[in-house]
């Protein structure tokens, strides 16, 4: 039995996508083991999604034999090396996996799909010296890999380095600068680390960047309700009392105008009007906490 | 004899069918045969070693710096702490693949084709292709030299000067035919130049058969470009950090002013 044409396609979109819905591809794909030939080239991708997603379901012996198909196909391949590091990260210990890849750098010093994926294990098995250390290499030579800035700042977002990890996202911004998640992701992380001004305006770089193509002054949505939540928290913090800024940003002249603005959006979302017949969800605690104060 | 216009000559057919046809079939397969044997004797690019890829990229770190500086989405103090970074890396060449230069050394020598094997390389398979494509070519036009000589094959569409007469005509000593009919060697270079067209058919856009590509490259061309590309690296860097200083001229943040546009928008001020 062939794969059937829409699941193919939703095949393909989560290889675009990169989504990680492993057991949706693993019950889409599970039949390509017999008819992937048919598939031409395409099935040597769909395979390699397959791998991953048994990997990820706990489904060992597919993945095993998908690797000895890859392996059959594609022999010397640095891909499959990688698919075959995971294979082994299931099942052995790290010790082994690690010694593994150390003879793949050996022989390439500059892989990095291998590199990165020692950076992994030794993240995993609580070595994060050696994984910062480690990563801020890989980030030397490889400065484009917004995936690895990304990693190094949850790095040190999960030890409480809120500095470094702040370091971390501005290199990301540099390089997604048109992104407005990252941008959020920075804000956030300052008001962690406790700089209110920094992140105020980091907040409102935010909404200016999601809401950018907003004409009508409709309620906000998606990234911009967490957005103004994040405005109208810094700003009454600031209005309450002022905190020093770690990075010497200014506080903002109208702080009241901007909390007043704020509140009105904030309550734009949870207005009942907008819904069909029932309040949003939450709307209570949120006017609550709006209103409060 | 007044000029042969309105003469015009007839050939034996067999002309067409044993010397047009087969010299034109000929050099089709052998342009394929090229092709592949080019495709084949390619090396794989070598992968870099970690030193020499963090050099080669080195120049793009500051250049995403520089390209938002103007819009920057970096506050201030994060902007110019990766700049100054940056500039002083580039000033002490930490991103040289042999490292920053020490106390004493001699400025580097731009590495010599001959003893720099990565150089080296690049000269070799460069010389390789010139082989792969001057062989074939001789080899024809002597065959050809050798067999189709001293008749006529066609007979041009366009009219030419008299002075291609000898180049054209060789082997076939008249003083007053028409410059138009001409020798198969010349037959030959016309499709030299026009299979062009019918390769990039056959065999893809990016086909080594391609006879306007020899034309351009050198054995020269390689040497010059090899040296040059090492000792690029030092300068590049230094030109770099002026650069940067520009751009920290004309720094500004996307957070500057954005709560009064923010503001202004929803008609607060």
């Amino acid at each position: 039995m062939s794969l059937s044409h829409s699941a193919l396609e939703k095949l393909a979109t989560f290889r675009v996508n990169n989504t990680r819905a492993s057991q949706e591809t693993f019950q889409n794909a599970s039949t390509v083991l017999k008819s992937f030939k048919r598939l031409g080239d395409d099935g040597w991708a769909v395979l390699e999604q397959l791998f991953l997603a048994s990997v990820d379901v706990g489904r060992l012996d597919v993945a095993d034999e998908c690797l000895r198909q890859l392996g059959k196909q594609f022999p010397h391949s640095p891909r499959v090396d990688v698919l075959t590091g995971i294979r082994m990260e299931a099942t052995e210990s790290p010790d082994v996996v690690l010694e593994y890849y150390a003879q793949l750098l050996d022989a390439d010093s500059a892989n990095a799909a291998i590199w990165k994926r020692k950076i992994s294990v030794l993240r995993r098995t609580g070595k994060i010296e050696k994984a910062v250390e480690e990563l801020l290499q890989l980030l030397d030579t490889f400065y484009t890999d917004v995936e690895g800035w990304l990693e190094l700042a949850d790095i040190y977002t999960s030890c409480n380095q809120y500095i470094p990890a702040l370091q971390a996202l501005s290199h990301v911004l540099l390089l997604a600068a048109q992104n407005p998640f990252y941008q959020l992701q920075f804000a956030e992380t300052a008001y962690t680390a406790g700089d209110i001004p920094l992140a105020l305006k980091a907040f409102l770089v935010a909404v200016e960047m999601s809401e950018r193509d907003l004409s009508d002054k409709s309620p906000p949505v998606g990234i911009s309700v967490r957005a103004w939540l994040g405005v109208k928290l810094c700003s009454r913090r600031l209005l309450l009392n002022s905190s020093p800024s770690a990075s010497n940003t200014p506080v903002p002249k109208n702080l009241h105008l901007i909390e007043e603005l704020a509140t009105e959006r904030v309550l734009g979302v949870y207005s009942s009007k907008n819904s069909a017949s029932r309040a949003p969800e939450g709307r209570d605690v949120v006017v609550g906490w709006v209103g409060d104060r | 004899m007044s000029s042969n216009n309105a003469v015009s000559l007839y050939l034996d057919p067999q002309i067409r069918d044993w010397v047009l046809f087969p010299i034109t079939l000929v050099m089709i397969l052998v342009g394929i045969l090229r092709h592949y044997v080019m495709v084949l004797l390619q090396t794989p690019p070598k992968s870099l070693p970690r030193a020499a890829l963090r050099e080669q990229r080195a120049l793009t770190r500051s250049q995403v710096l520089r390209a938002t500086s103007a819009n920057s989405p970096i506050p201030p103090t994060y902007y110019k702490s990766i700049s100054r970074h940056l500039s002083e890396a580039f000033d002490a060449g930490t991103y040289l693949k042999d490292g920053p230069p020490k106390e004493g050394d001699t400025p580097k020598m731009p590495p010599n084709p001959m003893t720099d094997p990565a150089a080296m390389d690049g000269m070799m398979s460069g010389m390789k292709t010139q082989m792969v494509m001057m062989v074939p070519q001789m080899v024809i036009m002597g065959w050809i030299n050798f067999f189709f000589q001293g008749f006529v094959l066609i007979k041009l569409p366009f009219p030419l000067t008299l002075g291609f007469k000898s180049m054209l005509q060789r082997g076939i000593e008249t003083t007053d035919m028409d410059v138009r009919w001409v020798s198969s060697l010349s037959w030959y270079f016309l499709n030299f130049f026009g299979l062009n067209g019918l390769y990039r058919l056959i065999l893809g856009g990016d086909n080594s058969a391609d006879s306007s590509r020899d034309m351009t490259a050198s054995p020269f061309g390689a040497q010059a470009q090899a040296p040059g590309q090492a000792q690029d690296y030092s300068k590049l860097f230094k030109a770099e950090k002026d650069n940067l200083e520009f751009s920290e001229g004309i720094y500004s943040w996307v957070g500057e002013g954005v709560e009064d546009r923010i503001l202004r928008r929803y008609g607060k001020i």
